[in-house]
């Protein structure tokens, strides 16, 4: 019998440059630390520039127990490509567009596609509300690490360095501006995620703080006196 | 609550010294730990064997929410790639000779304050 494609498309939009969202999807190290309560294994088997083939584990929004797969991705311009073959059996082909929006914003469109027996056509309302509730738990969980990833970059930020102003006791240099993020894959890491034993996660549950970025103009020119609305904002709390 | 000086000027050693708000007692006390951004600067607020401390909140790593989970054991796990700082100095555990900057507060009137430079 002729196969069927089950599928189910999500929309959504992010106040970040798109490279800094395909820098989040090229971050495998995260899974098992900002998604802790979602993945709890990870190991990049290969990867170059443009693709990477990692195993992950991870427990979907339904289902009462982990699974272990490979997922290969690659980008081709825009799109970022990437098929996953889960324990469960399903072939699954995931789409990610992302587009440019005025103001430093990006559209990100994701598609997942499954192609199986005609029988599992029934399925599909499940299939779409599962993967409604990964898209959205799965984005929640993102948004906030890259909107403070941007912000951190445009604070000057330095990977493995940190913010040069702050580890030298000194003022931020208002005038020297960043420049455009550039998503320049693989993404470094010094975790053993690509070593045979991969990376666990150290817990599954915590106490959560929290973030404390809520939305914040970072300031360019010359130092601005204490009167600022920064100050007013945390004078206010 | 009473609305507390944004900034307080200190002589110490000859020179005056700026220290910024960041939190009052009470509010720390809440969970013991909290997150503020003060100006250009995300300061990790917290208690440990009875003193209270400040350090970074950003992580030498890829500028991660270090204080985003409550300590355990005295020690700090950033939450987007599980790098450790110690509760005590802010050394990282993870990678060391990547610390955290400690910062110097002042507690004046219940309210907690930051030298941003010191």
């Amino acid at each position: 019998m002729k196969p069927v494609t089950l599928m189910a498309q999500f929309h959504a939009e992010m106040d970040c440059p798109k490279e800094v969202v395909m820098w989040n999807y090229y971050d495998h190290e995260h899974l098992v630390g900002t998604h802790f309560k979602l993945y709890n294994r990870a190991r990049v088997l290969a990867e170059r520039e443009n693709w990477s083939l990692v195993y992950r584990s991870k427990r979907m929004p339904l289902l009462p127990f982990y699974t272990g797969g490979v997922g290969f991705q690659f980008m081709d311009g825009n799109t970022m490509k990437s098929f996953h073959m889960d324990s469960v059996g399903f072939l699954l082909e995931m789409e990610a567009l992302f587009s440019d929006l005025p103001d430093d914003r990006c559209g990100v469109t994701v598609t997942y596609r499954i192609n199986t027996h005609p029988f599992f056509k029934l399925f599909e309302p499940l299939f779409q509300r599962l993967f409604k509730r990964w898209f959205w738990a799965t984005w929640e969980e993102d948004a906030p690490m890259r909107l403070r990833r941007w912000k951190v970059h445009r604070l000057g930020f330095k990977d493995f360095g940190g913010l040069d102003y702050i580890n030298k006791k000194s003022v931020r240099n208002r005038d020297a501006r960043p420049g455009p993020y550039v998503f320049d894959p693989p993404v470094r890491s010094a975790s053993p995620i690509k070593t045979i034993t991969g990376i666990e996660r150290p817990f599954d549950h915590s106490t959560e703080i929290g973030y404390a970025d809520e939305p914040f103009a970072i300031q360019y020119g010359p130092e601005l006196p204490s009167e600022t609305a920064a100050d007013e904002a945390v004078a206010q709390k | 609550m009473a609305s507390a000086a944004k900034v307080i000027t200190v002589q110490e050693e000859g020179r005056d010294v700026t220290y910024r708000y960041v939190a009052s007692i009470a509010e720390l006390k809440k969970t013991g730990q909290l997150t503020r951004w003060v100006g250009d600067h995300d300061i990790l607020l917290y208690e440990y064997e009875g003193q209270i401390k400040a350090l970074s909140n950003v992580c030498r790593h890829f500028g991660g929410p270090v204080g985003y989970h409550k300590h355990e054991d005295g020690v700090f796990t950033c939450l987007w790639h599980n790098w450790r700082y110690s509760c005590n100095d802010g050394s990282c555990l993870s990678h060391p000779g990547l610390p955290l900057r400690q910062y110097v507060l002042k507690i004046v009137n219940n309210q907690i304050y930051v030298d941003l430079l010191g």
